[in-house]
């Protein structure tokens, strides 16, 4: 008999399988993107918003409710969404939250109208919403499910008729997207919307492998009984290690170069700073607790393998004394255990780019932090959130230089307590055109406006190589050729890669072109940007030529025109 | 009628032929460079300057004439006749020579009871300065009092227009004359300011550009906006850069009409600190001018 309602513990392993199914499909989608150039990673950043968001529900210590899993899910996927196709599914399951948010099972009515309700939210999520994607795969099975929903109370049929629907919605999504149609594929957010719900499915039929069940135990609750224990045993003269010390380390740190992150070793040398040593890791961030009798040494320590954010140390031994003087029956935090506060700049500023030096240009034009990140590895929320709380200001601007992590970052300034204007930066010489023109006196919406302008002003030459065969705008292109890609779009091909810069350049510059600056990658040779420049000054001697090393990954150059 | 003295020091930037033509007397600022002592615009010729700069890795420095060598200046001119002075100084922001000659003139008048000797800060540097000093001694030589010159000369700093490139923030973070400047220090790209001088004599940015022929469009724009048309007079300020500085006459006859005009080179004690490339343009509105 099939079963009538949804529980908390179903929910968990749909999801699950839904994200399984979604990792095991990564090649697949990224080999969906439209443009040949390599920052086809639709599936990579869907995979990694999911696996936040399930990673979430499994800190969930005892399943309760399919509403507070639900929850869970949704905020993992909310502050671990990457790229746009991440920020979009983590609104799709946003409103799927909301509006089971009570419930501790669920029917096959109330699954249903949780799609339709997901599918609402992320429609108005996105400012313009474009048929042919991920958005219309959601809408159409989410209608398909809720009419299903309306004869059936069994809730496997009804995730079966949406994805049958999401199916045959991406199977149309070429005809509404030409630019899908002309390079032969389907939507690459919508295909991996399908793998999760084929995932789902299996789950409801209990045909689904169980996940090996991840455990990234919380750091809060590990700390309140590492605490504890340490409270049992609360005589001054005894404690050993007298400051409580936690802290984040910022795996991802670019500004500076950083040692490798060994979780063990890392353990290993924590230990001979003091006791009560917790470590909880994953790719990006380790939080750290440890009671230490020099702090210090051990912050300094931990400083090799990236910046340090909430940092926070308490004296233990002042607490012991509070709590036996009677001015408190608990163990509060000493009062300074917060870094000194320090005066609130006007104005912050993020931005997201890869390659040293593409960063310290936006650093020497007053970045505040610049998060690495680009073309293949978008940042998540959670990246952009946490760079942001690392500045200290009233107002923080973001420049996320990539079309892909617009959304992200606009996600994440809603999830700010300070205001956050998002330039949309979509390329690295618009972000460096729109900083240029900040003004650290003018307001927050006269900058907005005129780094828009200046966005305007400036046209992006981009040079990298194709990773697969095909043909777009009636030029054929085969795997490894060089690409020339004028504002987004690709013009020329090439077999060498200066040459191939040289005809891009043609494309871009005009009359009224004044200069142009060359960034160039990691994998071209400072004397292989000269003689591009020195070719490029001959046949255009009236522009202004300036060259940097931008150190940026597969882009061979990025040209601003102006 | 007591025709004025007028004195004005050497970071005027005024054409020596011209100075003399006005019988206005430079006081030198002192300008040491290869461990030599230059009197500004005396032994030292922008020209010659400008290659030295190009040929040696030494950093030139300025310093201010010293109360007495201004006081000299006084002196002689008192002992040659003239009883009214007007001495006219860099912007007191960027130099000490204006606190100099306010040093001379008190002892200058105590010898000299029957002189009077006016001091004032042009709040300006170079022919920015200098054409304040050039209409003030044209005012001089018709008898004007001392009072209506102060008065003309405040009057010229205000209705001027002034836009410069500096090609290299470095001389002026160097010699400590940046000001407002300072924010758009440490770039990593190649970022022109355009400078002007304000109210107060200080160095500060209009704007900024990159590279130097948005820098230059942007300044001839700026310069637009702040005087649309009209008669005016004009001056094309250069450090070492003269063909350059031609384009820029060029360019303002074209948008101008342009009634009088002149090229200055800027000289050795402000070129230390503007740095060699420099060039600017200074428009004054003689429609305005001559509403006072």
């Amino acid at each position: 008999l099939a079963q009538q309602r949804i529980l908390a513990a179903d929910f968990l392993r749909m999801m699950r399988a839904g994200a399984k199914k979604l990792t095991q499909n990564v090649p697949a989608v990224n080999a969906l993107n439209v443009f040949p150039v390599p920052d086809g990673d639709t599936g990579t950043n869907m995979n990694l918003t999911l696996t936040s968001g399930v990673g979430e529900m499994e800190k969930q210590v005892s399943v309760e409710t399919v509403g507070k899993l639900a929850e869970a899910l949704s905020r993992g996927l909310l502050m671990g969404a990457r790229g746009n196709s991440g920020v979009i599914l983590s609104q799709l399951f946003r409103g799927f939250a909301r509006a089971v948010a009570d419930k501790e099972s669920i029917t096959t009515r109330q699954l249903a109208d949780a799609f339709r309700r997901g599918v609402e939210t992320a429609y108005k999520a996105v400012i313009k919403p474009v048929e042919g994607t991920i958005l219309t795969v959601a809408r159409e099975a989410a209608e398909a499910g809720y009419n299903r929903a309306m004869t059936t109370e069994d809730p496997a049929q009804v995730m079966e008729a949406v994805l049958e629907e999401a199916r045959r919605t991406l199977a149309r999504t070429p005809e509404m997207l030409p630019v899908l149609k002309q390079t032969g594929v389907v939507d690459a957010g919508g295909q991996g919307l399908v793998f999760i719900y084929e995932g789902m499915l299996s789950a409801l039929r209990g045909e689904e492998e169980l996940l090996p069940v991840s455990e990234l135990p919380d750091l809060e609750r590990l700390a309140d009984v590492a605490h504890e224990n340490a409270q049992a045993k609360l005589d001054p003269s005894q404690i050993e290690h007298g400051y409580c010390t936690e802290f984040i380390i910022n795996l991802k740190t670019v500004r500076r170069p950083t040692e490798k992150f060994d979780e063990a070793l890392f353990r290993k040398e924590m230990e001979r700073f003091g006791d009560s040593l917790l470590v909880v890791a994953d790719d990006e961030l380790v939080k750290v607790h440890i009671h230490a009798e020099y702090p210090g040494d051990a912050l300094n320590h931990a400083m090799r393998y990236g910046d340090l954010t909430r940092i926070k140390i308490d004296n233990m031994r002042e607490q012991y004394d509070r709590v036996t003087s009677g001015h408190g029956a608990k163990v509060e935090p000493a009062g300074q255990e917060e870094a000194p506060v320090k005066e609130k700049k006007r104005y912050g500023i993020v931005a997201v780019a890869a390659g040293e030096g593409v960063a310290d240009i936006f650093r020497s034009l007053g970045a505040d932090v610049v998060i690495g990140g680009g073309q293949t590895m978008n940042p998540s929320t959670r990246d952009l959130v946490q760079a942001m709380e690392q500045v200290h200001a009233e107002h923080i601007f973001i420049l996320p230089n990539n079309k892909n992590i617009v959304l992200a970052a606009e996600q994440a300034g809603q999830v700010m307590n300070v205001p956050v204007t998002v330039v949309p930066t979509r390329s690295v010489p618009q972000g460096l055109s729109a900083l240029f023109r900040f003004d650290a006196e003018a307001g927050p919406e006269e900058n907005r406006q005129a780094m828009l302008e200046a966005c305007a002003q400036v046209k992006t030459g981009e040079v990298t190589y194709a990773v697969r065969d095909t043909v777009l705008n009636g030029l054929e292109i085969k795997a490894g050729d060089f690409l020339g890609i004028a504002e987004g779009k690709i013009r020329v091909t090439g077999k060498e890669k200066n040459r191939t810069a040289e005809e891009l350049l043609d494309h871009l510059v005009q009359g009224g072109t004044d200069m142009v600056t060359i960034l160039y990658g990691q994998d071209v040779t400072e004397a292989e940007a000269k003689e591009l420049v020195q070719s490029l000054e001959s046949k255009y001697p009236e522009i202004e030529w300036e060259v940097h090393a931008g150190g940026q990954p597969l882009y061979y150059y990025l040209f601003a025109v102006e | 009628m007591v025709q004025v003295k007028i004195f004005a020091d050497s970071t005027s930037d005024i054409p020596k032929e011209l100075a003399e033509s006005l019988d206005i007397s430079i006081i030198p600022i002192k300008v040491l460079i290869a461990g030599e002592n230059h009197l500004d615009g005396v032994t030292l010729q922008p020209a010659e300057f400008y290659e030295k700069l190009r040929r040696i890795e030494d950093v030139p420095t300025t310093s201010q004439p010293s109360p007495m060598d201004v006081a000299d200046a006084y002196r002689e001119a008192i002992r040659a006749g003239h009883r009214e002075i007007l001495s006219l100084h860099i912007s007191s922001k960027l130099s000490g020579t204006y606190q100099s000659a306010l040093l001379a003139k008190s002892m200058v008048e105590e010898e000299f009871p029957d002189a009077r000797i006016t001091v004032m800060d042009s709040k300006s540097v170079t022919y920015a300065f200098g054409v304040m000093v050039v209409f003030v001694a044209r005012a001089a030589k018709e008898g004007k009092s001392v009072e209506e010159l102060v008065a003309l000369a405040e009057k010229v700093r205000k209705e001027q227009v002034l836009v410069a490139l500096v090609d290299t923030l470095e001389y002026m973070q160097r010699g400590g004359r940046i000001g407002k400047v300072a924010s758009l220090v440490g770039s990593l790209l190649n970022i022109k300011p355009i400078i002007s001088i304000n109210d107060e004599g200080e160095v500060y940015p209009l704007d900024k550009a990159r590279g130097k022929n948005k820098a230059v469009s942007r300044a001839f724009e700026i310069l637009k906006e702040r005087i649309p048309g009209g008669p005016v007079y004009a001056a094309v300020l250069h450090a070492g850069q003269k063909d350059q500085a031609e384009e820029w006459l060029q360019k303002v006859k074209a948008m101008y009409d342009v009634k009088e005009e002149i090229i200055t080179d800027i000289g050795p004690a402000v070129g230390t600190h503007a740095g060699p490339g420099t060039v600017g343009c200074l428009l004054i509105p003689l429609d305005r001018l001559q509403m006072a």
